[in-house]
């Protein structure tokens, strides 16, 4: 099972959070409004569970080519909190005749997964 | 946990959402994705894209800001904000998506179950083009706690 390169980003921030409550339009204040985390039962505010597969995104992007991804699936697993910093692992379960099949995990420094997914991987190059 | 009756089969109105070339760079700034086939127009055409492709989990922002925002979609499900988390998401992509394209979505409850005592349920939502061609299929599942 060969193992991409890993991508470790940035400690997440509360801006970073604010940030893509506005680029992708998701408002929930869970993410953005302090006592409404903490109303919630959480101490502070959560990431998107979508700003961590977007860093997934990422480094799918970073191993091949973009148009090469078929499939992106992922489960998420644990909450992030503002200071964790991020690292996505990524590895080539199987080789099929035109697919690679892959699995990609995000994880922080304490090894916590946050999220665990799979990707297809199309060994042609189309485009739209 | 609150009583619901079967959301099975509902589904939103078709929403639209142009993609624009600022949103995408606004996205991945936010993401801290500095991959330049994201903002740079030259970059994007030599490598063979129509315009600026959109990332991975872009799809998202289509269904944000196109019609099926937070608020719509807690009201449609009958769930508790507070309590709301993302369980799953995945994407099948049939065709890029670039810059310039407008994108008509529709997102449908496809499944509804209770585990451990929590809802959960599936969302599906399916992506067309201009043409009517279906760009991108995305599942995702959404859990009250």
């Amino acid at each position: 099972m060969a193992q991409l390169q890993p991508l470790t980003k940035a400690p997440i921030t509360h801006s970073q959070i604010v940030r893509y409550a506005g680029a992708s339009g998701d408002f929930n204040p869970i993410h953005s409004v302090v006592p409404v985390a903490k109303e919630a039962g959480l101490p502070d505010v959560i990431a998107h569970g979508m700003l961590v597969m977007g860093i997934a995104g990422q480094a799918l992007t970073t191993w091949f080519r973009h148009d090469q991804i078929k499939k992106f699936g992922v489960r998420f697993k644990k909450m992030t909190f503002p200071g964790e910093t991020l690292t996505v692992k990524g590895f080539i379960k199987e080789e099929r005749d035109d697919l690679l099949i892959c699995e990609v995990v995000v994880m922080n420094e304490k090894e916590e997964r946050k999220l665990a997914g799979t990707f297809h991987v199309s060994k042609e190059e189309t485009h739209a | 946990m609150s009583t619901v009756q079967n959301k099975v089969g509902i589904e939103t109105k078709p929403f639209t959402f142009s993609v624009e070339g600022g949103k995408i760079r606004e996205f991945v700034k936010a993401i801290g994705d500095s991959n330049p086939l994201y903002t740079d127009i030259e970059v994007a055409r030599e490598k063979g894209y129509r315009d600026l492709p959109v990332p991975p989990t872009f799809p998202t922002v289509i269904d944000m800001w196109g019609g099926a925002d937070f608020e719509t979609l807690i009201a449609l499900l009958e769930v508790n904000p507070l309590k709301v988390l993302h369980g799953e998401q995945s994407y099948d992509y049939r065709k890029t998506i670039c810059a310039g394209d407008v994108i008509t979505a529709v997102m449908k409850v496809v499944d509804q179950k209770e585990k451990s005592g929590m809802k959960l349920f599936t969302l599906e939502t399916t992506y067309q083009d201009e043409r009517n061609e279906t760009v991108l299929l995305a599942t995702s599942v959404v859990i009250e706690r």
